[in-house]
């Protein structure tokens, strides 16, 4: 540590410059690290309030909640219980009854009262839990909008009104915000028969294949990996990541190497003294750790600044246990970097000292 | 018993008709306390005999021995112990390392050798009696060369090796400062009982030798 510390507190721009590199590619990896997280929860966030463990469709539904509508022959006369709810998914357009405000794409989740989603996985940050067929709880997002309690609001094209009671926390799908009403409400929007019960059936326990043999089975994470678009987005983003955690572990080695080989005949009178190869070794990866964590720490105070800074419609989320995980594969990737350069130093031969 | 002894050292690069022969059956030994000078001109061979003489390169055959142990049956490893315990080298274009202040060359040294360097009391001394004792908070580009080869000496002396093995040590230094650096090596010598063996082509330094050898197409012959 004594002479890597030394030789960076004394070459100060020619080490600044690297941090500054490593800087900016751990910044834009957890900016982008960032928008994956955040991206991903805005699509999967009120399936996660929901505790959904299995999820029940329509066998020719394509996977997809939307587009299944299951009907009572489907129920195959089995009775939902205390663990499931019926949910009627459906996309619509929020206007206020009064004007003013722009219109809102959203999803509509219709649900039952008596069910288990109604009555304990919709949390709250404002208001309360709708008590009557026309009343509503919608996303918090919707409050920046210009949405508020007791608004009077149009869903599609409708002359139905229905009022804002509640805002929920983390009542997103498909990156739209949730609005929260009633079964009967969706059945209405989609304008679907009496036959059909809902789009499909959600569990906050694993069931297992003797539940609706009719319906299309689906663990929670099989169903948010087969949200659209969700599995392609996540996908695009790790391999930007990947990529640029394969760019961090060259530009270390290749600038430790470039360091290194002009420390060469530094580094031979060293050997030629008897300063031992393990311990230049352990300076270049002290070398490498040290650079690493200083360009890390400046990635993490930008990428904390840049979420302050961010307008709280753009998806940026900082999930710190991933951060550290981060961190600490950037750490040994440097590591890995300074493998190269210590390569050179196993085969210094001492008697390039005295050859000038 | 010589602290160095080298006893029918031959040293040869290469095969066939590329097959050079550096060194050619070399006896040399020193003892502490004393200068031995090595002259020969560029290509005799001086440096490979410096090399062989700190155990950085093997002869093709002969034996080397530092107080009484034979470099050619070390491991490399022990072959590192030995030059950093027993053997101080000052190089030709003195070598200190350009990114540590003279306090800092001598604190590496502490870093890898824990006990047997010089005290505080010894050190200080010797940075005295070569003149570089203000010189602490420099860096190399910071001091003549003169003061960076008084370093280097001191650099080399720290570990209070038995034997300083000296390349070229006043290459492209004018006279004033061969006399310096001479009675310096010298001084070392004596004060402190050193072997100190200097190769060299600069015939300036003759007058502080106890020992003067020859070295020339790789034979080696003793002149005083």
């Amino acid at each position: 540590m004594f002479l890597a510390l030394r030789e960076i507190k004394h070459e100060k721009v020619r080490y600044g410059l690297i941090v500054a590199m490593i800087v900016m590619i751990s910044y834009l990896m957890f900016v982008l690290m960032g928008m994956m997280i955040g991206l991903a929860n805005e699509n999967k966030a009120a399936i996660t309030t929901w505790h959904t463990q299995t999820v029940f469709l329509n066998k020719n539904a394509n996977d997809n909640l939307s587009q299944s509508l299951i009907t009572k022959d489907q129920l195959g006369g089995q009775r939902l219980n205390e663990h499931e709810s019926l949910v009627g998914q459906a996309p619509v357009v929020i206007t206020k009854a009064a004007g003013g405000v722009d219109k809102q794409s959203a999803q509509f989740i219709g649900l039952k009262p008596d069910q288990a989603i109604a009555k304990k996985n919709i949390p709250l940050v404002s208001g309360r839990h709708a008590r009557h067929a026309d009343e509503l709880v919608v996303d918090q997002s919707l409050r920046a909008k210009g949405y508020r309690l007791g608004d009077q609001v149009r869903l599609n094209s409708t002359a139905d009104r229905y009022r804002i009671v509640g805002f929920a926390k983390d009542a997103q799908l498909n990156v739209a915000p949730v609005i929260y009403g009633r079964l009967a409400t969706w059945k209405t929007l989609r304008g679907v028969n009496s036959q059909v019960v809902a789009s499909g059936i959600i569990s906050n326990r694993l069931e297992g294949g003797e539940r609706f043999t009719n319906l299309a089975r689906y663990t929670s994470q099989e169903f948010i990996q087969k949200l659209p678009g969700y599995a392609a987005q996540n996908n695009t983003f790790a391999f930007m990541i990947g990529f640029l955690m394969v760019i961090s572990l060259i530009i270390i080695a290749v600038f430790l190497y470039i360091l290194t080989m002009q420390k060469m005949p530094n580094y031979a009178v060293l050997r030629a003294q008897g300063i031992p190869a393990r311990y230049l070794i352990a300076t270049t990866i002290h070398q490498a750790v040290i650079l690493m964590a200083a360009g890390i720490c400046g990635g993490l105070l930008l990428t904390l600044l840049t979420t302050w800074l961010m307008p709280t419609t753009v998806a940026l989320v900082l999930d710190w246990p991933l951060i550290a995980l981060m961190v600490v594969v950037l750490i040994i990737l440097g590591v890995l970097g300074a493998l190269l350069p210590v390569r050179m130093i196993l085969k210094i031969d001492p008697v390039r000292a005295l050859n000038g | 018993m010589a602290v160095i002894e080298l006893t029918n050292i031959s040293k040869t690069f290469g095969e066939g008709i590329g097959r050079v022969q550096v060194l050619d059956n070399i006896n040399f030994q020193a003892d502490r306390g004393e200068l031995s000078l090595i002259l020969g001109p560029s290509g005799s061979g001086k440096s490979t005999f410096l090399t062989i003489a700190g155990g950085l390169q093997t002869p093709t055959s002969g034996t080397v021995t530092v107080e009484g142990k034979r470099l050619g049956k070390l491991t490399s490893k022990e072959r590192d112990q030995l030059r950093l315990n027993k053997i101080g080298f000052v190089l030709q274009s003195y070598n200190l390392l350009p990114y540590l202040n003279v306090a800092d060359q001598f604190a590496l040294v502490r870093k890898v050798k824990k006990t047997g360097n010089l005290s505080t009391v010894e050190f200080q001394r010797l940075l005295t009696e070569l003149g570089i004792a203000d010189l602490r908070n420099h860096f190399p580009d910071e001091m003549s060369g003169g003061q960076n080869q008084r370093v280097a000496i001191a650099r080399a002396l720290y570990p209070d090796p038995e034997i300083v093995l000296a390349d070229e040590p006043t290459a492209a230094l004018d006279s004033n400062r061969v006399k310096v650096v001479g009675s310096l090596l010298k001084q070392m010598a004596r004060n402190h009982d050193k072997a100190i063996v200097v190769v060299t082509h600069d015939l300036r330094l003759r007058e502080f030798a106890d020992h003067i050898y020859q070295l020339m197409d790789g034979k080696m012959v003793q002149e005083k």
